[in-house]
């Protein structure tokens, strides 16, 4: 299984890129102009309070000091307090993680669920009626705005024909369940038509491949043919694309969030944008950079567990 | 290129055309004032004197998604040409000098890919302030990451391939063989890329007015007219339906010609 | 003998709208139970396209029979619905392809793929069907079957690959193989294995082959007959030794006068001429690429040249011949200033190379030249080509500005190109039309040396030919060095008066054509010779008895795990 020993020398090479993440997100709010002290307390905070932060992050000292001391809070799990919740950035933010992974994972799933059916019809229909309006559909899929979609699902499902709930996310699970049908929807709709069209191509480059023509040759019918040698083959650019995607895919979130009102980590950071509480911005912007990280190396495992070729 | 044997390329230029020329004849074609307040015309379902409607402070939704025009299709483009432009000059940097210079450029490239691009826009917006001058700048610092890693992987390819060896071994000089030879095959690439670029810009500028952090009320622009009508969608669908439409239409144009482009070109994605 | 297959005024069209072009032309052919049919023509003859269509597997929609029919067994089979020959596709005609890397799908196992026929076709369980792939892989030479089925594709090399295709193609036990190109991809020793294991199959099993090929020379070792095929119609068949030895047709003619192995011909005349100071010298050179290894691995490289020596004069012609792998590209790049070295030294001309780089290559630069193995890649395909020579005449600056337009008409002359291929661009020509103009573009140096690195790989034997010929001519009338690096062996006899072996990064032989190719001292370069395939039938391949694989050619061929 040497195939899989980057799973444990991976996470080594990443540490210049969390390095490179630390750097960014301090220098971002160092960047604001006035004093930082302030900025990190909000407009309100008392002189005591000031002189306690500026001694925690070492404001009156050189910059270069200043990241160290950062960097020392944030191995202490440190990221500060939130100016408007009046509580600690991690936890704030670990409460916030649920609704926003939620919305991912459905999303995910939803997009496939309506990806692979529309691109292998798509593809194996190539030319015809069916191809043309998954294409036409597919096209215009991508250019839809989050924003807007969102509103349009919700004046059809919830205002008019009244299946579910307008915004919120709920306590049970089910509740939950019901209140991430439509942002899921939303984001998977624009989501499903990069990967149908990704998909698309891949199949119809396999059906037209050597190992299709291979398979026929020895007697496959064409439903072997594409479920499997085409469909198997067609995946792996696949998850790459989903994994180059996560990055825009949390982007889509945060908007979504804004629109149905859930209480998710993009919500968190409009809020914090807008209440100029620059602890929990940073905190939220580390946080997606550190997870956008993850994904790509669970990609990664995926990739090597579905290509015998590959070797990382 | 026969456009008639492309039926789509042509329906996507003639939606870019259309919308440029909206754009331009914005004050000739508009009936209304976009930022008038009617106070007797509130919320005014689409008639014959207002083709969309009124939103809730009388204004004409039809004149706005027309002067909206203007806004959507600079942010369009312009977001994407100073991209462009300085991921192009420091992808081929790297290509061509390559050694540290490029591993340098690569980890900051990986770094800044880390952050979800709308997460770092919004970031660096709430620094600079709300606006159309922050979002250009915050997308000149964030999109040409893309445009420099695409860059520099084409002429990287490029570069083992038997015309380049040629040119070297003929005697070309770096520079000649970087710029005549290895760049404008390059480029071949990048500008399908732009189309669709253009669109998620597109998308993306319209999100961030619509969170209120970019292009700021009374000005007419398609994502702060949905914000506007978001409150009003139960009861008045058209302040919010129509401007979401025209970037639909717009995204749709922007896609068919990249397609169109990428098939001309032979590039796929 | 009785016809198993026979195909009876078969004709393909194109039909796209209005547009309908021949692309089969009303094409009679009968194979023979237990017999080897060799189907010879250059690309775009319609050969494979022929045996798409005896398949049912035409490869697009806008392809259709539309006159003639197929019989298999007596029943005519083409026109059949699908359902009905599903059962005969892979049941009772297998089919083999030229590139087997391609082809086997990379991510199931190779005992998978085998299994898939059989329990499709004869309805096998899992486990049997299993076990009756790992005896098929031993049947067609694998060593290790019950390991190697669980592996996939990329982990073989191109001979093993090729095997296991064969393995597939055979699973049910088809009266019928279709090998389309079987050993195209292949090196010659490897070639030679593959065609003595298609000998053996067809003694064993007693099964009927179509050989498609572009080389007579295969067709005269393993075939019984020959049907010569040009723009979609057969324009000659016959008995092999009559077909070879008397051919009709002028196509017929041109082909067999093309192949380079014409028996008996001797090699370039001409005894090595006495040359004064050479002109290339190279000394113990290395050249080692970093492989694997990274951040936390071992740092890995291996040798693509090891320890050569070479000394090449003014004038002389000199072949370097090798299978894949063997370090000749590398030796040309290297001696180019093109791929840096690890050790040794290389000079030019008297200037070192390895110690006065600038100058050395200042001096290459303007007085050598290249020529490459893919015409199209090798030039700029958005400049003309009278864009590309004006370009190389500008740089160079050995020809004034104002003589320019003139001279590019004087290069396109030499090389035997109309003076109006300058306005084209190489998207609009063909091979042998681009490998011209690279030549063109080689010469507009003015070089005293040329490297051609694998320049005639890539295009049909009659195209081989004219461009070698083209090559004779230049060396002759402007007295030029040339380096030609070419995996065959035939053609380098035919051009180079001296020839130099190669493998695994070493020179293992080098001398006189005449001397080498009729006493070749290194076993290595004898089984080269001898794995060539003549166009003589009656001078067999050689590199091993026949029947069993040699477990040598296993071993050189090697697993790459």
């Amino acid at each position: 299984m040497h195939r899989y020993r980057f799973v444990l020398l991976r996470p080594l090479q990443f540490l210049p890129v969390l390095f490179g993440i630390s750097i960014i997100t301090f220098v971002l709010v160092r960047l604001i102009p006035g004093d930082p002290a302030r900025i990190l307390l909000g407009a309100r905070a008392t002189p005591s309070a000031l002189a306690r932060i500026r001694a925690q992050y070492g404001l009156d000292e050189p910059i270069w000091t200043q990241y160290f001391y950062f960097l020392k809070n944030l191995s202490a799990g440190e990221m500060g307090r939130s100016t408007v919740f009046k509580i600690d950035v991690l936890p704030l933010i670990a409460s916030r993680i649920e609704p926003t992974l939620a919305l991912v994972l459905t999303s995910v799933l939803l997009s496939l669920l309506i990806a692979v059916p529309f691109a292998a019809i798509s593809a194996r229909r190539q030319g015809r009626a069916a191809d043309q309006a998954i294409r036409i559909v597919s096209t215009v899929g991508i250019g839809l705005p989050p924003f807007w979609l969102g509103l349009v699902l919700i004046l059809v499902f919830s205002v008019t024909l009244g299946w579910l709930p307008v915004s919120g996310y709920g306590e049970t699970l089910p509740e939950k369940l019901s209140h991430l049908v439509l942002p899921g929807l939303t984001v998977a709709l624009s989501l499903s038509a990069v990967l149908t069209r990704s998909l698309r191509a891949g199949m119809i480059a396999g059906l037209a491949s050597d190992v299709a023509t291979a398979a026929r040759a020895r007697g496959m019918p064409e439903g072997v043919v594409f479920w499997r040698h085409v469909v198997p083959n067609a995946l792996v650019p696949t998850v790459n694309l989903l994994a180059v995607n996560i990055g825009w895919l949390i982007g889509g979130t945060v908007v979504v969030e804004s629109v149905f009102a859930l209480p998710g980590m993009g919500q968190l950071l409009v809020r914090g944008i807008f209440s100029r509480d620059y602890m929990v911005v940073q905190g939220v912007a580390m946080t997606f950079a550190v997870a956008t990280v993850l994904v790509n190396f669970l990609a990664d495992i995926i990739t090597v567990a579905l290509d015998p070729r590959v070797k990382l | 290129m026969q456009i008639g044997r492309r039926p789509m390329l042509g329906f996507g230029l003639a939606l870019l055309a259309g919308a440029l020329l909206v754009a331009l004849a914005a004050p000739l074609i508009a009936p209304f004032d976009p930022i008038f307040q009617d106070g007797t015309m509130r919320l005014q379902p689409p008639s014959l004197a207002h083709l969309f409607g009124t939103d809730n402070f009388g204004r004409d939704v039809l004149s706005r998604v027309i002067w909206g025009a203007r806004i959507d299709l600079q942010i369009a483009v312009l977001g994407v040409v100073f991209p462009f432009l300085i991921g192009t000059a420091i992808g081929t940097l790297a290509g061509f000098f390559g050694g540290w210079v490029d591993a340098v450029l690569m980890r900051i490239i990986d770094v800044i890919l880390a952050f979800p691009f709308l997460v770092l826009m919004l970031s660096i917006i709430a620094i600079l302030g709300p606006g159309l001058k922050s979002f250009f700048i915050a997308m000149a610092l964030v999109g040409w990451v893309s445009y420099a890693r695409l860059i520099r992987a084409q002429i990287l390819v490029l570069k083992t391939q038997d015309f380049a060896v040629a040119a070297e071994s003929l005697g070309f000089s770096r520079m000649r063989i970087m710029f005549r030879h290895l760049l404008p095959n390059a480029l071949a690439g990048s500008l399908v890329f732009v189309m669709s670029d253009a669109v998620l810009v597109l998308l993306g500028g319209a999100a961030i007015s619509y969170i209120g952090l970019g292009v700021q009320p009374p000005v007419a622009e398609w994502g702060v007219m949905v914000a506007e009508g978001q409150a009003f969608v139960t009861t008045a669908w058209w302040i919010t339906v129509f401007p979401g439409l025209a970037i639909v239409l717009l995204a749709f144009g922007f896609s068919l010609v990249g397609d169109a482009l990428g098939d001309l070109l032979g590039v796929r994605e | 003998m009785t016809a198993v297959l026979r195909i009876e005024d078969l004709e393909v069209r194109f039909r796209d709208g209005d547009e309908s072009r021949l692309l089969i032309d009303r094409v009679s052919l009968e194979l023979q139970r237990g017999e080897i049919l060799g189907l010879v023509g250059e690309s775009g003859s319609g050969k494979s396209l022929l045996c798409r269509a005896v398949m049912g597997l035409l490869p697009s929609r806008k392809l259709a029979i539309t006159r003639g029919r197929v019989e298999l067994d007596g029943e005519t089979i083409s026109g059949l619905p699908e359902a009905a020959m599903l059962g005969i596709r892979g049941r009772r005609i297998g089919m083999i392809f030229q590139n087997p890397t391609s082809h086997l799908d990379p991510v199931m196992r190779i005992g998978d793929q085998i299994a898939e026929g059989l329990r499709r076709h004869r309805g096998l369980g899992r486990a049997a069907a299993q076990a009756e792939a790992v005896d098929l892989l031993r049947q067609v030479g694998f060593t290790d079957p019950p390991r190697q089925a669980r592996m996939y594709a990329h982990e073989f090399s191109g001979g093993m690959r090729q095997r296991a295709m064969i393995a597939i193609a055979l699973a049910c036990d088809p009266e019928i193989l279709i090998a389309d190109e079987p050993t195209t991809a292949l090196d010659v020793t490897i070639q030679a294995q593959i065609l003595r294991l298609l000998a053996d199959l067809r003694r064993t099993r007693g099964l009927s082959i179509i050989l498609i090929t572009h080389d007579l020379g295969v067709v005269a070792q393993v075939c019984d007959r020959i049907a010569v095929m040009r723009n979609g119609s057969v324009v000659e068949q016959g008995e092999k030794r009559a077909l070879l030895a008397h051919p009709q047709h002028p196509y017929a003619q041109a082909l067999i006068a093309s192949h380079p192995s014409l028996p008996q011909e001797d090699a370039v005349g001409e005894p090595l001429r006495p040359h004064e100071a050479p002109l290339v010298e190279i000394d113990d050179l290395e050249v080692s690429f970093p492989a694997g290894g990274g951040l936390f691995g071992r740092k890995r490289s291996t040798k693509a040249l090891a320890g050569v020596s070479l000394r090449v004069g003014r004038g002389e012609t000199v072949g370097i011949v090798g299978e894949s792998g063997s370090g000749k590209s590398t030796l040309a790049r290297a001696l180019l200033g093109l791929q840096p070295v690890t050790a040794g030294h290389i000079a030019f001309d008297g200037a070192v190379l390895t110690l006065e780089r600038a100058r050395t290559l200042a001096r290459l630069r303007r007085e050598a030249a290249m020529v490459f193995q893919d015409p199209f890649n090798a030039l700029n395909s958005r400049m003309t080509i009278g864009e590309t020579l004006a370009e190389v005449l500008r740089v160079q600056g050995k020809v004034p500005a104002e003589r320019i337009p003139t001279r590019i008409g004087e290069l396109l002359d030499m090389v035997g190109l109309e003076r109006d291929f300058a306005a084209r661009r190489p998207r609009s020509m063909s091979g042998g039309q681009c490998q011209r103009a690279g030549i063109a573009r080689a010469l507009a140096v003015d070089p005293t040396l040329i490297v051609a690195d694998e320049c005639v790989a890539a295009l049909d034997v009659t195209i081989q030919a004219q461009i070698v010929a083209l090559f004779r001519r230049l060396v002759q009338d402007h007295g030029l060095t040339l380096i030609f690096i070419a995996h065959d062996l035939a053609i380098v006899r035919r051009l180079c008066e001296r020839v130099v072996v190669m493998q695994h990064g070493r020179i293992v032989e080098d001398g006189a054509s005449a001397e080498i190719f009729a006493r070749p001292a290194h076993p290595y370069t004898a089984a080269l010779i001898a794995a060539i395939p003549s166009i003589d039938p009656d001078r067999p391949l050689g590199g091993g008895e026949a029947g069993a694989i040699s477990e040598t050619g296993l071993q050189q061929e090697g697993l790459t795990t």
